[in-house]
């Protein structure tokens, strides 16, 4: 339920305008034909590029039906997707290290898309994915042959914009694969497509010519929060590749909650067979203790204790061991590691790299 | 008789761009085909001399908000 909450705010904040910027034209696009019949004599401009003039000019009434059938559309389009997604990573169990390089490689692309928008160079077009020119002149040629009662047209580019997903939708995308369930694939990316649909009508409904004169800066900052986004994406990735450094990891030991590190001071049992045994309390944003003392040359049990969680922390991974563990939302687990070298540091993590922890055998 | 001119294009900031500037095809007669690409920074047109000249292609993408260098 949290994920497919936070699925739903990712939607809602920068899912919207990153996706906005790379699907923002096929929107326009599909009110090309609304707006060519509810204004006269408009001048034949193109639909993505100049989309905030027509919008403005056409009767505002008229434009709604279509935007909402366009984001419709798309929203069952996601959501098949989602569920096509789930069902393949049911079908393919991804291990830790493929998840990872899918994970690196998405904020690659992300960190690409972003310096495009900043125009840094023109070899960073090519992150940008140009449909073929038959589907493009079929897109234009449905778009143009559209007359304003048909929402055919709004409705079938609402389902092509699965064709041209963005940065953070191909997050999700990732997200909605490693879910391995079609059904919470398919909540997660409608939740998160809904999010993304109060931007898209918002900016097609109200835009104004300020907007249009505002558009460059506006869309340097969506290159900016993309660029960001896509560098903790890259960090997820090295987090959960099983890297002993990342920013994340960095950053939470600057904010490290008291109880965490108190907890750092907790020592191994031990069960009578002589392993030592060490308790990790799963939470919906951490796990505590985070760093983690152990005995080197004897095998360790982890017992990892869930109580009500939701997140994907309870997709616990140990990259190095290819341990992963779908825990109950409530129950204990148990994971056993081999003795290991002293010195040996074992990252763990959330299967998607958010939060994680590190077992230093030093004792 | 059929010409085919390869413009390079300034001012393409996106994909949706090369659909814009391929609309050329429908809007102006005697222009056969035309293919942009966002990726290259340009659009291969062709057309028929007796019925549209290069100024007027330049001209028109002009019009969309582009330029063809």
């Amino acid at each position: 339920m949290v994920s497919i909450l936070l699925a739903f705010i990712t939607g809602l904040t920068t899912g919207g305008l990153s996706c906005l910027a790379v699907q923002g034209g096929l929107l326009a696009s599909s009110l090309a034909g609304q707006i060519e019949q509810s204004v006269q004599n408009l001048p034949a401009g193109p639909a993505g590029k100049k989309k905030h003039r027509p919008a403005q000019s056409a009767p505002r009434p008229a434009l709604a039906l279509p935007i909402l059938v366009f984001l419709a559309a798309k929203i069952v389009a996601y959501t098949l997707l989602g569920a096509l997604l789930g069902f393949a990573g049911q079908m393919f169990q991804l291990s830790p290290l493929t998840r990872a390089a899918l994970q690196i490689g998405i904020g690659i692309f992300m960190l690409g898309t972003a310096l495009r928008m900043l125009n840094v160079h023109p070899i960073f077009r090519y992150f940008a994915i140009e449909p073929p020119a038959f589907i493009r002149r079929r897109l234009r040629k449905t778009a143009s042959g559209a007359d304003g009662s048909n929402l055919l047209t709004p409705a079938f580019l609402g389902l092509l914009t699965v064709l041209i997903p963005c940065g953070v939708t191909q997050a999700m995308l990732a997200a909605a694969l490693s879910t391995a369930s079609p059904l919470s694939g398919a909540a997660m990316m409608a939740a998160f497509t809904l999010g993304t649909s109060p931007v898209f009508f918002a900016v097609a409904y109200f835009t104004t010519r300020l907007g249009a004169r505002l558009e460059k800066h506006f869309m340097r900052f969506v290159a900016v929060v993309i660029l960001i986004l896509a560098i903790f994406t890259v960090d997820t990735g090295v987090a959960l590749a099983g890297s002993p450094v990342s920013l994340t990891r960095a950053l939470s030991g600057i904010f490290a909650v008291p109880a965490a590190q108190t907890a750092l001071d907790q020592a191994p049992a031990q069960t009578a067979s002589g392993e030592d045994i060490i308790t990790i309390n799963v939470l919906n944003t951490a796990y505590s203790p985070d760093v983690i003392h152990a005995k080197a040359g004897v095998p360790l049990k982890l017992r990892l204790v869930t109580n009500d969680v939701r997140s994907c922390s309870r997709a616990f991974v140990i990259p190095a061991l290819d341990v992963q563990r779908l825990l109950d939302a409530t129950g204990e687990a148990v994971v056993d590691i081999p003795p290991q070298e002293k010195g040996a540091q074992i990252p763990f993590s959330c299967s998607m790299g958010m939060y994680g922890g590190i077992i230093i055998f030093d004792l | 008789m059929t010409t085919r001119i390869v413009f390079k294009i300034a001012g393409m900031e996106c994909p949706n761009c090369a659909m814009t500037l391929e609309s050329l095809e429908d809007k102006l007669p005697g222009v056969q085909r035309a293919e942009a690409s966002y990726h290259k920074a340009q659009m291969v047109v062709e057309f028929d001399e007796d019925r549209v000249s290069e100024a007027q292609i330049r001209a028109a993408i002009q019009k969309l908000g582009y330029e063809a260098q």
